[in-house]
């Protein structure tokens, strides 16, 4: 299947451009939160990037997970630049590993408050997890099937694989397919004192050991389908979860997901060569169980531009071959991995596009 | 109307207009600009039925009165004047 298009909002802005912008801009330091007293970092994103009258005319009642959803899908379509597309044959998977938890505290936090009679039914039905599929539906008018998939680091590649089955089986001629996550105080907590934070805010990727994370908050949709158009960014060659890749080809690139949020990452150099160059993204947007997502859509970018992006940040401890520079380049297959807590490895292979 | 009433009746509208605006979400309107005799469902401030039930929340949470029979009290919900003269009228039997 292809990428026709491409929707993000991140801490750097919205937009492909604005990715695009980042990824020459290198890392810039993320904003400053204060978790019970004690000062730390977030990437954040700002409500500006989100505001968007015309697209959320009819969603004043909607959540900053589900706006930041609507927004990326809505752009991931225009992107695409497909005119005449059947809104009945576009399907939706939202992909999140935390969903609306920040609605949900709000949610508990006024039983707590005012009782369970007196909670308000808005904040109740923006804290369900398919919240924010049903306001893209909504605000997209699209009338396909819509799912959201929850899972804590597989998400959006379990979105990736349905994507592929409901393409392969006719059920949807395009699918909007992407990841949302949003940063909250209670993830703050978490983050703050379970994980080990950036001191100064910079995710060290290549450190891997301790594994330093910022908590970052987003999304991103990719507009799927499998034939090709004037925009297609590239192809998803596989998506693979725990699977044998013995026979995939070797890979221009590896871009790892190594965001902190493994206690010990040094798992990642079971995957990585010295042969194949390495890069990471997560110090341009954060910390996230859905960050693959976010790693993903630099690839595109990569496929399409055919040129490679620096890493933002390249402390390299363990001498690996990173990326130091941004330069043209030919590629042909992108490999993004991601571990999980299980040291089980999920793989999104991305190709130049093939009619 | 004795002048205390008045200012009770002021304070209440001014803040209804204020919880009104944030807790429903207005994006477009500041709490000043709705006006006490403007007519807040359909036309007018364009509230829905969702917003009504927010409304009988704010009511509860914020001024500790409970309306039970919301279908039968729209004369109540019609606008800021009317709100606030239930809330007055009920908060002074409760008290």
């Amino acid at each position: 299947m292809k990428i026709l298009g491409i929707g993000i909002v991140f801490n750097r802005g919205r937009g492909i451009d604005s990715l695009e912008k980042a990824l020459h801009e290198g890392w810039q330091a993320p904003a400053g939160v204060e978790i019970k007293g004690r000062k730390s970092f977030a990437y954040k994103v700002d409500q500006p990037t989100i505001s968007d009258r015309t697209l959320l005319k009819n969603m004043r009642r909607a959540d900053k997970l589900s706006k930041m959803a609507v927004v990326a899908a809505s752009d991931a379509l225009a992107g695409s630049g497909i005119k005449d597309l059947n809104r009945k044959r576009v399907g939706i998977i939202t992909a999140t590993a935390l969903g609306a938890h920040v609605t949900t505290f709000d949610f508990l936090d006024d039983i707590l408050e005012y009782g369970d009679a007196g909670v308000s039914p808005t904040t109740f039905s923006n804290s369900v997890h398919n919240a924010a599929g049903s306001y893209i539906s909504s605000a997209l008018g699209i009338e396909g099937p819509t799912l959201t998939v929850t899972q804590f680091f597989f998400a959006f590649h379990s979105a990736l694989q349905l994507a592929q089955v409901w393409l392969h089986e006719d059920r949807c001629e395009y699918v909007l397919a992407g990841a949302v996550e949003q940063y909250g105080d209670v993830l703050g907590f978490v983050h703050d004192t379970k994980l080990t934070p950036a001191p100064d805010g910079r995710i060290r990727p290549f450190n891997l050991k301790p594994a330093y994370q910022v908590p970052g908050e987003g999304s991103v949709f990719f507009l799927l389908g499998n034939k090709k158009h004037d925009n297609t960014f590239c192809e998803i060659h596989n998506v693979s979860i725990n699977a044998d890749e013995k026979d995939m080809p070797q890979a221009d690139l590896d871009i790892i997901d190594t965001d902190g949020l493994l206690e010990d990452e040094t798992v990642y150099t079971r995957c990585v060569s010295s042969a194949v160059p390495a890069a990471a993204y997560a110090p341009l947007f954060g910390s996230m169980l859905s960050g693959s997502a976010f790693n993903c859509a630099a690839g595109a970018l990569m496929m399409r531009k055919q040129k490679i992006y620096a890493n933002p940040v390249t402390d390299n401890l363990h001498d690996l071959n990173i990326v130091m520079n941004t330069v043209p380049c030919n590629i042909e297959l992108i490999r993004c991995i991601r571990y999980n807590c299980f040291n089980e490895k999920a793989a999104v292979y991305l190709r130049n596009a093939r009619d | 109307m004795p002048s205390n009433e008045a200012q009770d009746l002021a304070r209440i509208k001014k803040t209804l207009k204020e919880l009104l605006v944030a807790d429903l979400s207005l994006e477009d309107i500041k709490p000043e600009e709705i006006r006490d005799d403007e007519v807040l469902f359909g036309e007018g401030l364009g509230l829905d039925s969702l917003d009504a039930v927010e409304i009988v929340v704010i009511l509860q949470r914020k001024f500790g009165l409970e309306v039970k029979d919301l279908e039968n009290r729209k004369d109540v919900f019609y606008s800021i004047d009317t709100l606030a003269k239930y809330i007055y009228e009920n908060k002074k039997n409760i008290s």
